[in-house]
C-alpha cells in the first residue's frame, strides 16, 4: 500500500548516513528557530497577529491590491496583472524583449519556479542566471530546489565542489565551503556586472506605500537590482500586506522562523527604479489563488509567508527529503499547495504526514497545515485517488467495529489464532513486519478481564 | 460523579492490562467507575486514513453508550483527541454531541479533575517519558517545544507521585515516534526509521522503561525494540501510577 | 476583460467570510533597559565589528586602521576624505566594482536584531552591496528597541529606496556551513557616531 511519496522516501532512506545528516541538519535549524522564538516574549502574540492580519488582508485582497497598485504607480513603477503562469511568462518576456535583454540575473523566487519561467525564457533566447548561491548550484546541476529556503541542501560540499570544478573551473579537490562560496562570488560578480536586467521575488508588498520588500542574506537581490539597468519584481497576490505596522510583525517572524536568525542581513524596500535605471516593473500573479480563496477548508494556506519552518520541523520531510514529494514545494506546505494546484497529480504526497501537528505550531502565521492534510485525506475518495485496498480495509474495520458481537468474537479469539485477527492485520499492521516484531495478543481482552475485576471487587 | 471507562479497541485487544490499571487506579481514588459493554473503536483509524464517514456510526454508538456519565475516561490520548476534536463536526445534525465535552484522557483527569496529590504506586526504575503528539499538541498534557509558553508537563507531575521513580526525557522530547496509524502502513520506511531513531533517543537516557500516555506509540516502538533486541520495556503511564496499589 | 478585472472579479465572487484587521497597537514589543547595549551585543553575534567614536577621533584614520590594505574607498559622504571613488558621480554602477571599502550612513539602528536603516543616499546605491567591506556610520542616539518602533520611524528620501542591513553578506547554502561574504560585503564595520 505504498504511495508516490513513500516509494521515493524509501530510496532516500537507502543512504542512511545521508538521511541522518539531513534529519540532523534540519533539526538543527528547528532548534535555532526555537531559541529565537524563546527570546521574544511576545512571540505567540506576534503569531496570532500575523495570522489575523493575513486573514484580514487575504479576505480583502481586492482593496489592498488596488491600493498597492495605485501607490506603486504613483512611485513610478509599472504594474502588470497575470491570471496564470502562461500570461506571467509572456509578460516577463515581453518586458525583456522591449528592453532587448540578453541576460537576466535573478534572486530566489518560488513564484518563477511555480510558473517554470526559466525554461520559458531560455527557450526564447534569454540567458537566466540564478544568483542565490543555493539556486545557482542547482541551476548548474540542472535540478529543482529540494527546500524553499535551502534549495541545494540535498548536495554535500564534495558534490558542489565537483560541480564547480566542471562548471566554474574551481581548483581540483578543493571542496572547502568557504572556498567554493568565494568561487561562486567571483563568477556571479561577473554575471551581475554584465546582466541587462535583474528580477526579484517579493517577500511582501506594502499596500499603503507601494513598497516591494525583499529579504536576503546574501545581498544577491540587491546586487541584481543595483547594477543592471532594469528591475522586474514578481509577487503572488497573497503577498500584499496593509502597511508598515503589519510589516513589522512579519519581519520579526520571518527570519526567526526560517533560519533561526533575528533578521535576514538585508531587508530592501523598493519603491521605484534607481535614477540611472529604467522604470521598475511589478508583475502580480494569480495562478489559482483567487480560486483557492473559495475553498473553505484550505484557503488559509494563502497566509503562508514561505519561511520553510514547517519543512524543518516535519519529521517526515527530514527523513524523506524534498525530492520525495511530487510538487515543487515539499513538506507540509507543499502537500497542501500541491493538492490545491492539482489533486489528481499530487495525491501521492498526502500520506507523508503522521499528523503530529508540529508544523502548525512552528508556522509563524498559524496555517493549520496538519489539520488540512487530514482534510485532504477525506477528499481522496472523491478525487478518485484513494487507495482501494485502504478503502476496503476501512470499510471492513467499520463493519467490525459497529457490530460488537463480531468485534468481541474477533478479539476474544485473537490469542487462539496464533496470528493477528484479520481486522487488525488488514488495517495494516502487516507491513510492519519489515521493521517490527509482532505484538503478542493476551489470553483475554479487557472486556473479558473486566468481568473478573468486578467479581474480585464484589468478593471483597 | 459517574465515570464511564472507555477502553479503545487496540487497548482492549492488545493491552488489556492498561485498562485494568486505569480501572484500579480510579477505584483506588474512590471513583464510581462503570464500563459499558459493547464498546469498540472511536473511529480514528479510518478517519486518519481518509474515511471519517466510517466513524459517524461509531460516534453515534459512543454517544449512546456513554449517555448519563459525567466523565468518559480513556487511557489513550489519540482516541480521546479524536473524539474531542472531531465528533462535534462528524455528528452535527445527526446526534447531540456530549461526548466531546465529557471525554477526557486519564492523565488529564487525574491531574486536573481528581487533582491527585497523594503518593501513588511504587516503581523504583529509571523511566524515559514519551510525550505523544496528540497528548502534547491536541490535549495539551505538556507545553509543546515549538511554542514560547510556560513550560509544564502533567504526565511528569503525576509520575512525581510515584515512589522510587526517576523520570527522564529523551533528546527531542516531543518529536513524533512515526506511528501515525495508517501512516505506518503507507509509509513503512519513514515510519520505521522515525521509530528507530526515537527508540535510540529513549535508550540513550539509560532508562529501564519507556512510558507514555498512548499505547499506539508504545506499541510501535516496542515492535521495533523487539525486532532489534533492545533491552527496554514499555509501560503506559497508568500502569506505573498504579504499580503496587 | 483585462486580467486585472478578471482577477479582482474572480476574487470578489469567491471570497467567503471576511475578517477584521486586528488592533496592532496591543502588541507589547520587546524593550531593553539600554537598547544601545543590546544593539552592541547583537552586532557581535552577527559578526560585525563595532567601534564607538570618541570626541576628537578622526573617522578617516579609524577606517584606515581597520582596513590598512584598502586602496579603493568609495563614499559620497563629505567627511570621508579618504574616499577616492564617489558613487554620486561615477558614470555607471559597474564602476564601483573593485571597491575595497564603501562608507555609508545609517539613520537608525534596531536593538532586537542589529538592523540598520540605510536609505539610498547617492546616485548608485550599489556601494552598499558591491564593496568588499562595508563601513556604516550610525548615530548612537538612533537605536530603537524593535521593528515596530523602527517601521514607525524610518524615512524615505526622493530616491525611494532603503534597506535594513544587519552585518556582512552571508550564506549557508553549501552543506549548511556558514560562510561570511556571499554576493555582497564580506565584512561590516559599524562606527557609532
Amino acid at each position: 500500500m505504498s504511495t508516490s511519496h513513500s516509494r521515493l522516501a524509501d530510496k532516500f532512506l537507502e543512504n542512511d548516513k545521508y538521511a541522518q545528516w539531513h534529519d540532523n541538519t534540519f533539526w538543527g535549524v528547528r532548534q535555532k528557530r526555537d531559541r529565537m522564538a524563546d527570546e521574544v516574549p511576545e512571540w505567540e502574540q506576534l503569531r496570532q497577529m500575523a495570522s489575523d492580519i493575513k486573514r484580514h488582508t487575504i479576505t480583502h485582497l481586492d482593496r489592498y491590491l488596488e491600493q498597492f497598485e495605485a501607490n506603486a504607480v504613483k512611485n513610478g513603477a509599472i504594474v502588470h496583472w497575470a491570471k496564470d503562469a502562461d500570461e506571467f511568462n509572456s509578460i516577463i518576456y515581453g518586458i525583456l524583449r522591449e528592453h532587448d535583454v540578453k541576460k537576466l540575473v535573478k534572486s530566489k523566487s518560488m513564484l518563477t519556479e511555480e510558473c517554470e519561467m526559466n525554461p520559458y525564457l531560455e527557450a526564447h533566447g534569454v540567458e537566466v542566471v540564478e544568483t542565490d548561491l543555493g539556486e545557482r548550484i542547482i541551476q548548474l546541476n540542472d535540478q529543482k530546489p529540494s527546500h524553499i529556503v535551502m534549495p541545494a541542501i540535498h548536495l554535500d560540499h564534495h558534490e558542489v565542489g565537483q560541480l564547480f570544478e566542471n562548471k566554474l573551473g574551481s581548483e581540483k579537490d578543493n571542496h572547502d565551503p568557504t572556498y567554493l562560496t568565494y568561487q561562486a562570488r567571483l563568477s556571479l560578480r561577473h554575471e551581475f556586472l554584465t546582466a541587462d536586467a535583474g528580477l526579484t521575488g517579493a517577500n511582501f508588498g506594502v499596500a499603503a506605500t507601494g513598497d516591494i520588500v525583499v529579504c536576503t542574506n546574501e545581498g544577491n537581490a540587491d546586487m541584481a537590482t543595483s547594477v543592471p539597468p532594469l528591475h522586474i519584481a514578481v509577487m503572488g497576490l497573497e503577498k500584499v500586506i496593509p502597511d508598515y505596522d503589519s510589516l513589522a510583525v512579519f519581519h520579526r517572524l520571518l527570519a526567526r522562523s526560517a533560519t533561526g536568525q533575528p533578521t535576514t542581513v538585508y531587508t530592501s524596500h523598493f519603491r521605484t527604479n534607481r535614477p540611472t535605471a529604467r522604470k521598475m516593473h511589478i508583475v502580480l500573479l494569480d495562478n489559482g489563488r483567487t480560486e483557492w480563496i473559495a475553498n473553505p477548508q484550505h484557503w488559509e494556506t494563502l497566509k503562508c509567508i514561505r519561511c520553510g519552518s514547517c519543512m524543518n520541523t516535519c519529521p517526515v520531510y527530514r527523513l524523506s527529503g524534498g525530492y520525495s514529494y511530487s510538487y515543487f514545494i515539499p513538506g507540509p506546505l507543499g502537500i497542501n499547495l500541491g493538492m490545491l494546484r492539482d489533486p489528481q497529480a499530487h495525491s501521492g504526497n498526502v500520506s507523508a504526514c503522521t499528523l503530529c501537528l508540529s508544523c502548525q505550531n512552528t508556522c509563524p502565521v498559524k496555517v493549520n497545515l496538519g489539520d488540512q492534510v487530514y482534510q485532504w485525506r477525506q477528499q481522496l475518495d472523491e478525487f478518485g485517488t484513494a487507495n482501494k485496498q485502504k478503502k476496503f480495509i476501512c470499510k471492513g474495520m467499520d463493519a467490525v467495529f459497529t457490530r460488537p458481537k463480531v468485534y468481541n468474537m474477533a478479539t476474544d479469539n485473537a490469542h487462539l489464532a496464533n496470528h493477528i485477527p484479520s481486522f487488525i492485520m488488514e488495517c495494516g499492521l502487516n507491513p510492519w513486519a519489515k521493521g517490527h516484531k509482532m505484538m503478542k495478543f493476551p489470553k483475554k481482552p479487557f472486556h473479558k478481564l473486566f468481568k473478573d475485576l468486578e467479581k474480585d471487587e464484589d468478593g471483597k | 460523579m459517574k465515570i464511564g471507562l472507555f477502553i479503545p479497541c487496540y487497548v482492549d485487544a492488545v493491552f488489556p492490562e492498561v485498562g485494568v490499571a486505569t480501572y484500579r487506579l480510579l477505584r483506588h481514588l474512590g471513583y464510581d467507575v462503570r464500563y459499558p459493554e459493547g464498546q469498540t473503536c472511536c473511529g480514528q483509524p479510518m478517519a486518519n486514513a481518509g474515511f471519517e464517514g466510517e466513524s459517524v456510526a461509531l460516534g453515534e454508538r459512543f454517544e449512546d453508550k456513554f449517555a448519563g456519565f459525567d466523565y468518559v475516561v480513556a487511557p489513550s490520548v489519540s482516541c480521546t483527541a479524536f473524539i474531542k476534536l472531531n465528533y462535534p463536526r462528524l455528528l452535527k445534525g445527526k446526534h447531540e454531541c456530549s461526548a466531546a465535552k465529557k471525554t477526557i484522557d486519564v492523565v488529564e483527569f487525574l491531574h486536573d479533575i481528581a487533582k491527585v496529590d497523594r503518593p501513588l504506586g511504587r516503581f523504583p526504575y529509571k523511566v524515559s517519558l514519551h510525550n505523544s503528539c496528540h497528548g502534547v499538541r491536541e490535549l495539551h498534557l505538556s507545553s509543546p517545544s515549538e511554542l514560547n509558553t510556560v513550560k509544564f508537563n502533567k504526565i511528569k507531575d503525576l509520575l512525581a507521585l510515584v515512589e522510587g521513580i526517576e523520570v527522564v526525557e529523551p533528546d527531542r522530547p516531543d518529536e513524533c515516534c512515526g506511528f501515525g496509524g495508517m501512516f505506518s502502513v503507507e509509509e513503512t520506511g519513514v515510519s520505521t526509521k522515525m521509530g528507530q531513531q526515537k527508540l535510540m533517543r529513549h535508550m540513550a537516557t539509560g532508562a529501564h522503561y519507556i512510558t507514555g500516555p498512548d499505547c499506539s506509540c508504545l506499541m510501535h516502538m516496542a515492535g521495533i525494540a523487539a525486532r532489534q533486541g533492545c533491552p527496554i520495556e514499555f509501560r503506559h503511564v497508568v500502569e506505573i501510577l498504579a504499580a503496587g496499589l | 476583460m483585462d486580467s486585472k478585472e478578471y482577477i479582482l472579479g474572480r476574487f470578489r465572487r469567491n471570497v467567503g467570510k471576511k475578517y477584521d484587521m486586528p488592533d496592532l497597537g496591543s502588541i507589547a514589543g520587546i524593550t531593553y533597559p539600554d537598547p544601545l547595549v543590546q544593539f552592541i551585543n547583537i552586532t557581535q553575534t552577527n559578526g560585525s565589528n563595532l567601534f564607538e567614536l570618541k570626541p576628537g577621533d578622526d573617522i578617516n584614520k579609524l577606517i584606515m586602521e581597520c582596513y590598512p590594505d584598502a586602496k579603493t574607498i568609495a563614499s559620497s559622504l563629505p567627511e570621508i576624505r579618504i574616499a577616492n571613488r564617489n558613487p554620486e558621480t561615477v558614470a555607471s554602477a559597474r564602476d564601483l566594482d573593485g571597491t575595497d571599502v564603501g562608507v555609508v550612513r545609517a539613520e537608525l539602528g534596531v536593538a532586537e536584531n542589529g538592523c540598520m536603516w540605510v536609505p539610498q543616499q547617492c546616485k548608485e546605491k550599489v556601494v552598499d552591496f558591491i564593496s568588499e567591506n562595508l563601513v556604516i556610520l550610525l548615530p548612537r542616539d538612533s537605536i530603537v528597541n524593535n521593528m515596530h518602533e523602527a517601521y514607525r520611524k524610518i524615512k524615505f528620501n526622493s530616491y525611494n529606496f532603503g534597506t535594513f542591513i544587519a552585518g556582512a553578506s552571508k550564506t549557508a547554502d553549501i552543506a549548511q556551513v556558514l560562510v561570511v561574504g556571499a554576493q555582497a560585503a564580506r565584512s561590516c564595520t559599524i562606527f557609532l557616531v
